[in-house]
């Protein structure tokens, strides 16, 4: 699988060129254009592999069950992607390892990986804020995308990152959900809420901008819906 | 003030050459290589505008090795002289390349139309992510421009409101009035804003047709007439988007806009695009509106219906689109209280 990010970073989209027989699983939603020659199958979960249990697991978290496979029929294919918010994207190799990813950022990864959705470890004090999680597994290229811009942040030893600034993180970090402030009725007060507290040595990629603030920015101008 | 060059390309490469040297150039350049294929096929042709000596050395050494000569132009017209980007250290630091059309090859750049433009001047700065455009209308002559996207303009310059493409157009849920701007006792300049952030695109029409998705029109020459074409129903009901599409024919510029960056695709064969993410295409390709995949994609993959192109031609597509973005809000709406 070839990646190529175009127009970043404001409206980035990821052209990707797949060799035959290559398959790459993509968020729903996400193809913004591809050749004619495109096989797509939406499923559950990833081909071939997991399972009911797992689609079962991620409509227990109240996740978005679907994921779109595609694969080129004859020759090569081209595909390009694109989020619904402005922001830039990154690609990452993963090499048998393991990385949590915001499930807004996921955009696409090769055959190779495994897409985890029954992640829990934010448990669901944290699906309060409707975000999930995702554990990509395995070999292959990963690209993730974000509303704003994307920054990596070495943590070693202790860093705090607001809940709706996460794009992904290594799993080597330890992490704890905590309040901002000293106090709850500060932390709510602040606006900040829930935080992480990521413990040990990695790395976290943050978004400049949190996509639930910028929607409760735009709520009280827009026309009231009926339900 | 040092001086600024112009620089023009010449070969004499024949075409298996060409996509040979292309895929060089491509890298050098950091563009598509159909891009620069595109771009030497249509050699004599000025590749970055407003370069220093120094730049312009840097990138006739790495073109030598390609087979390809490079000619300076001074630069007089003082047009060109503002759109100088900072000069960078060397020419692997994505100069702008352009095209005879007037397209900037690849992103960040300021498109200004080159001298020998067959119609009004203009630029485009702010891409991708804000363009702006600004068209020098000559004495006397007139410039249409959709309604409300005006953004500045110069003192001589009169607007006149008309009706255009009848009441058609008032169901492409656009505006049924283009205002006109003409240029009154000389030139005058006319700043024109889209509403949506974006890229823009320009293309001169030479009694060729381009087909644009409803709003995304901004400005056209005198000679263009904008109608207002009926989709059919069963193509423009499950495009989601209209069921009209704007029909561009005549002779002169053309200036169009996306919501998002753009990406321009030469289509042979077939092509599938979202119906969200079209901006524009060329008359001549067959396009039908079809589901994705099966019936479970049909409902679950989030794609819905597809426009499947097949031909030859171009198809410009935006890399966000207005329609997800009102579908992420909703949630945030307000909720309307009972009684």
């Amino acid at each position: 699988m070839d990646i190529t990010l175009l127009h970043r970073p404001g409206n980035t989209a990821a052209r990707l060129t797949l060799a035959a027989g290559e398959t790459c699983t993509a968020e729903a939603g996400a193809m913004i254009a591809m050749s004619g020659n495109m096989d797509i199958e939406t499923t559950t979960h990833q081909k071939g592999k997991g399972g009911l249990l797992k689609a079962m697991k991620r409509m227990l978290g109240g996740e978005s069950l679907f994921l779109n496979h595609f694969t080129p029929k004859d020759g090569e294919g081209d595909l390009i992607l694109g989020t619904t918010l402005a922001g830039d994207m990154m690609t990452f190799n993963l090499d048998n390892e393991s990385l949590i990813v915001q499930g807004g950022s996921f955009l696409c990864c090769e055959h190779g990986i495994d897409v985890d959705m029954g992640w829990q470890g934010f448990k669901s004090i944290v699906s309060g804020e409707s975000i999930f999680w995702l554990n990509l597994k395995g070999k292959g290229q990963v690209v993730l995308s974000s509303f704003g811009a994307i920054y990596p942040v070495e943590v070693d030893g202790e860093y705090i990152v607001d809940t709706g600034h996460i794009v992904a993180f290594n799993e080597t970090l330890d992490f704890t959900i905590t309040k901002a402030g000293s106090s709850w009725l500060h932390s709510f007060l602040g606006g900040e809420g829930l935080v992480c507290k990521f413990r040990g040595k990695g790395t976290v990629w943050c978004q400049s901008h949190n996509p639930v603030s910028f929607g409760w920015a735009l709520s009280s101008g827009l026309k009231a819906r009926k339900a | 003030m040092t001086a600024l060059f112009n620089i023009r390309m010449h070969h004499s490469l024949d075409a298996a050459q060409i996509s040979e040297a292309a895929v060089h150039f491509a890298k050098l350049f950091k563009i598509e290589p159909e891009k620069a294929e595109q771009l030497l096929h249509k050699a004599p042709v000025v590749i970055r505008k407003g370069a220093s000596e120094e730049m312009a050395g840097k990138i006739g050494t790495a073109l030598q090795k390609l087979g390809i000569t490079i000619s300076l132009e001074p630069v007089a017209d003082a047009a060109a002289t503002a759109a100088a980007p900072a000069p960078v250290a060397a020419p692997e630091a994505t100069p702008e390349a352009e095209q005879s059309a007037g397209h900037a090859v690849n992103d960040g750049g300021t498109v200004v139309s080159p001298p020998d433009h067959p119609g009004y001047p203009f630029r485009i700065e702010g891409r991708p992510d804000f363009s702006f455009l600004t068209v020098m209308v000559p004495g006397e002559q007139m410039l249409k421009v959709e309604a409300s996207a005006m953004a500045t303009m110069d003192t001589n310059v009169e607007m006149k409101t008309k009706m255009r493409g009848g009441l058609s157009r008032l169901l492409t849920g656009e505006s049924i009035f283009i205002n006109e701007f003409h240029a009154r006792g000389g030139a005058g300049e006319v700043g024109v804003a889209p509403g949506a952030p974006g890229d823009m695109g320009h293309v001169y029409l030479d009694g060729n047709v381009i087909y644009l998705q409803n709003s995304a029109f901004v400005a056209c020459g005198p000679k263009v007439e904008i109608e207002t074409k009926w989709q059919g129903l069963t193509k423009g009901f499950f495009s989601g988007e209209s069921l009209f599409l704007i029909r561009a024919v005549g002779q002169g510029d053309l200036w169009f806009n996306t919501y998002g960056a753009m990406i321009e695709i030469d289509v042979d064969g077939e092509y599938v695009v979202d119906t969200g993410n079209i901006v524009a295409f060329t008359e001549g390709l067959e396009y039908k509106v079809s589901k994705v995949g099966g019936y479970k994609s049909l409902f679950f993959s989030g794609e819905g219906f597809v426009c499947r192109f097949s031909g030859k031609g171009k198809v410009w597509i935006q890399t966000r689109g207005v329609q997800a973005l009102l579908t992420w809000v909703h949630p945030f709406r307000p909720v309307k209280k009972r009684g």
